[in-house]
């Protein structure tokens, strides 16, 4: 196995940073940048992930001669020519860092619920002779971009969940474990599926993602941040040959005969197989197992989900018989559920759901899992995340620095040195001028190379979880839909 | 710095396949998967980066005592139970492999153009002990959805950039500098920048994502770099002047990079009177000054609406430097001064920029253009429909084709028994269920044991992909798919 292809601390950024020490105006000593998202899908965003690049690629003495002379030599061939690489810079911080960075990182805690168009981190350098390195850095940390909008998707899941559940079932016990992570296969790296996998962690316990487990455990002093249960796949299935599927889901049946198993059943006939093979042949075997306090998920796999569920549920429902639970809704036995993890996103979980409502059906039915779209169908402009310098000090003066384009005004930048306040519940950007520093809830996480805050994931979660003063998912989702109609 | 999240090979898979060596009939002792784009947004793909995961991952001696030890506490915990694990299966791999991978992938070479609904590669196991090696590494091998995706995705950036070259300019020497990677923030890891800034050099020379150029170094015998960049300006190297000071910022600008190439963002507040009264008046003279030095100012809008802004920009620009009409009889800005559209492209953007300036007599090589999370960010396994399935299986001596058909979905289903990749009457095709013909099979073995047995270098990836894939017509497919 081989180790991690970029050990250079210098390569982590698009090139033309490199060019950009020599751009600044003469008399340039520091250069102070901000990150937030400007707007986007959702109306918050959940904060997470900054520790873990921090941690990964910018704590402790990173940058070596070494590493200096690597990124010359490559930044000679890549521009063709020797006067951009910034190698008396890097020398610099060398010899007077001791290899760290000088640089300062406030940041909003993380698992924080913020609004957006609100500043989540300021990056400022601290030592004068080096204000190029606040936006040198801006790629590597932007990146940041993806944990928190996986988490922020994945919270709005959360959201619709739980107002189902509180709608449709006697209590919320299922909601830590209704949304389970499939996504490793679908994501671009094992490296964005540790982290993706692990924002999802931060609002539920199910995943298969197992990069995230051991991400969590690495970054964020967790043992074990979520769990799975023994489940079939197609391969495991069909290979008995299409007459000999009762076969197959007897052998996970008996091979795990007891707690919570799953099985995959549209491999040829979603209906018979619930029908047929779950509601009749091996019925005995899945009373059996119930009666030993076990389980088992039926999970489809195609076709169109709300239809596909109702329809899996109702066979199901006919063949077990339902109880109607303290909210008027049917429940299945306990020992069966149906888990659907195909098609899932925060567009169709709702309609799921409420097709389920519509039947009579409590949504505690019903487990869901998701991959491409929870870790891999979300983008910089979901969440339009940008980092922008908003103040420099320019020979010993401060200048507010900000662009504000005519050609679109959704791009303008804040101006200033910012400051994070929390006044009646609601989070407001305001200038550090004139503000009392103690009402910042920006908190310095990182300078020169040393790590000042180390969460863990259980303050996350904390900080993370549900609370009355959320935004109305359905009043969200509504308009969402409306706008993508327009 | 710290090391990869992962270091273990068994935690590369999902939670459920640690269970799956209980699921398979007892007696299994041959599992045979392949994958494929099932079809998706392009009618072919460009097969890259297998060779990463298999020399990153799964070459070599890979599985030691200490990742069984760890695997089986983390399985244990994940699951509640310790029934799941299999312990004896990984030690068997330990002692009878020295912690090799009992497994034979062949695949089509790196490179490779090829329509959709082929199959790309295969993977088997070949020790009758441990048949489920096959499917473990599923979530692994899968993974190459993404490289191969953008390749796919960025290849077809540079149809559309040749198709307006053919129409509109002279010389097409330019078309691999015309497409710029500007998305090493807006992926989803350092990790991925890799993977995607080398799959979008495969076509293209422009880029600023350095770690693309590092990876094929350590994996692909790159000698050198593979993309190449131009120092330019961002925002805050321009703002942090202040707003009455923007031309001050750019004379720096010029005046720092005196030689070569410079690129110059132009938006930060009004971009058409930047262009006019800065590029058009003040520094006009250092422009061409530079032009006369082989030189060229590359000026980026960054907002607005893409093919309106170039226009604009492009008559602006003409009005001043003046224009010259090619062979064509398309016009060209003079060689010292370019526009590059960095903001808002896409397949469809790119189309209606191309169109719109062609439409109003501009040549497409007065115009350059950068994308970032449309070119590595905005594509899923889902894009080309990417899957790995089990088509064969040997089941108590006996070969049997293993496939789902699921009525619910006719586009889910898969392949039967074992495939071979083989060119039928100019097409490529696949054949089925054993009936190919092994000595025309165009997939190759590439692994084997543990053992790397191709190893492409760039170069040869560079030169499969440079072929267009036969039926296939840009304009076409455009019109088709537009939105």
């Amino acid at each position: 196995m081989e180790g991690g292809i970029l050990q250079n601390v210098i390569l982590l950024v698009d090139s033309y940073k490199n060019s950009h020490h020599r751009q600044y105006p003469t008399g340039t000593s520091y250069i102070y940048s901000y990150f937030e998202s400007r707007g986007g899908k959702f109306p918050y965003t959940v904060f997470f992930g900054l520790q873990y690049i921090l941690k990964r690629w910018l704590q402790g003495p990173v940058v070596t001669k070494e590493m200096i002379q690597e990124a010359k030599e490559l930044h000679a061939q890549h521009f063709g020519r020797n006067d951009v690489f910034n190698e008396e810079g890097w020398n610099y911080i060398v010899e007077r860092h001791g290899g760290k960075l000088p640089l300062k990182v406030c940041a909003v805690p993380e698992g924080t619920i913020v609004p957006t168009k609100n500043v989540l981190f300021t990056v400022v350098n601290t030592d004068p002779m080096v204000p190029w390195l606040t936006s040198f850095f801006e790629t590597l940390l932007v990146q940041v971009w993806y944990p928190m909008t996986v988490a922020t998707n994945s919270r709005i899941q959360k959201q619709i969940l739980h107002h189902y559940l509180s709608k449709t079932n006697d209590d919320l016990d299922p909601l830590p474990r209704s949304l389970h992570d499939y996504g490793y296969r679908g994501v671009s790296s094992v490296e964005s599926a540790a982290i993706g996998g692990a924002a999802h962690l931060v609002n539920f316990e199910g995943t298969d993602t197992l990069a995230a487990l051991v991400f969590l455990r690495k970054y964020y002093h967790c043992n074990m941040a979520g769990y799975s249960i023994p489940a079939s796949e197609h391969s495991t299935v069909t290979i008995w040959g299409r007459d000999r599927e009762t076969d197959a889901h007897r052998n996970m049946l008996e091979a795990f005969p007891d707690g919570i198993i799953a099985s995959v059943s549209d491999s040829y006939n979603i209906w018979d197989t619930c029908e047929k093979i779950w509601g009749e042949e091996l019925r005995e075997l899945v009373l059996k197992r119930g009666k030993n306090g076990g389980a088992v998920y039926i999970r489809p796999d195609s076709g169109d989900p709300p239809t596909v569920v109702v329809k899996c549920l109702n066979i199901l429902g006919d063949a077990y018989g339902t109880t109607v639970n303290s909210k008027g809704y049917k429940m299945l036995p306990p020992y069966l559920r149906v888990v659907q993890g195909d098609g899932i996103s925060y567009k169709t979980i709702g309609k799921i759901l409420e097709n389920m409502k519509t039947n009579g059906w409590s949504a505690a039915n019903v487990g869901f899992g998701s991959g491409g779209s929870l870790l891999q169908k979300v983008n910089r402009d979901t969440q339009k995340c940008a980092y922008k310098c908003s103040h420099a000090i320019i020979d010993g003066k401060g200048v507010d620095v900000y662009k504000q384009p005519i050609t679109d005004p959704g791009k303008d930048s804040k101006k200033g040195r910012l400051a994070l306040h929390l006044i009646n519940g609601t989070y407001t950007t305001v200038q550090q001028e004139g503000n009392d520093p103690k009402l910042d809830m920006l908190v310095p996480v990182f300078k020169d190379g040393e790590l000042l805050k180390d969460y863990t994931l259980q303050e996350i979660r904390e900080r993370a979880k549900l609370c009355s003063s959320d935004i109305n998912v359905m009043q969200f989702l509504k308009e969402d839909s409306a706008n993508q109609d327009e | 710095m710290a090391s990869h999240p992962v270091d273990n090979i068994i935690l590369l898979a999902d939670c459920y396949k640690s269970c799956h060596y209980k699921a398979y009939p007892p007696g299994t002792t041959n599992l045979y998967a392949y994958f494929e784009s099932r079809g998706g947004k392009f009618p072919y793909t460009v097969f890259f980066g297998l060779q990463y995961i298999l020399k990153k991952w799964l070459c070599g001696p890979v599985l030691t005592k200490a990742m069984v030890e760890e695997a089986k506490e983390v399985i244990n915990e994940v699951f509640k139970r310790d029934d799941v694990f299999n312990e004896e299966g990984w030690n068997h791999i330990l002692e009878h492999h020295g912690g090799r991978l009992p497994l034979r992938i062949k695949a089509v070479p790196e490179g490779t153009v090829l329509p959709t609904k082929n199959v790309l590669f295969t993977v088997e196991s070949t020790d009758p002990a441990v048949p489920w090696v096959t499917n473990f590494f599923e979530t692994l091998l899968v993974q190459a959805w993404y490289p191969m995706t953008v390749a796919t995705n960025s290849h077809i950036y540079k149809q559309i950039i040749q198709h307006y070259s053919n129409l509109t300019s002279d010389n097409h020497d330019m078309v691999e500098w015309m497409m710029h990677d500007a998305g090493y923030r807006g992926v989803s890891s350092v990790e991925t920048a890799a993977i995607a800034g080398a799959a979008h050099m495969i076509n293209f020379k422009s880029s600023d994502t350095v770690a693309g150029s590092s990876l094929l170094r350590k994996y692909y015998h790159l000698k050198g770099v593979a993309g190449f960049s131009t120092p330019s300006s961002e925002h805050s190297t321009v703002t942090s002047w202040g707003r009455d000071n923007e031309e001050e910022a750019h004379r720096h600008m010029m005046d720092t990079y005196y030689k070569g190439d410079v690129g110059c963002v132009c938006d930060s507040y009004d971009l058409f009177k930047c262009l006019e009264e800065t590029w058009c008046r003040e520094l006009k003279e250092s422009v061409l000054e530079r032009g006369r030095r082989s030189g060229c100012v590359y000026l980026r809008p960054d907002s607005g609406d893409p093919k309106e802004i170039v226009l604009k920009s492009l008559e602006i620009l003409g009005k001043a430097y003046g224009t010259e009409v090619n062979s064509k009889g398309y016009k060209m800005l003079p060689s010292c001064v370019r526009v590059i559209q960095a903001d808002g492209v896409s397949h469809n953007t790119l189309w209606e920029v191309l169109e719109h300036v062609k439409a109003h007599g501009w040549s497409s090589g007065s115009v350059f253009f950068g994308a970032g999370g449309s070119l590595l960010q905005r594509v899923n396994r889902d894009t080309q429909k990417c899957a790995y399935k089990v088509s064969s299986a040997e089941v108590n001596g006996k070969c049997v084709e293993v496939y789902k058909q699921p009525i619910t979905d006719t586009g889910k289903t898969s392949k039967k028994g074992r495939l071979t990749l083989q060119h039928d009457n100019g097409n490529i095709t696949t054949i089925q269920s054993g009936q190919g013909d092994p000595s025309k099979d165009l997939l190759v073995t590439v692994f084997e044991n543990g053992v790397l047995l191709k190893d492409y270098t760039f170069q040869e990836v560079q030169d499969r992909a440079s072929l267009s894939p036969s039926h296939f017509n840009i304009e076409e497919y455009l019109h088709n798919t537009a939105s």
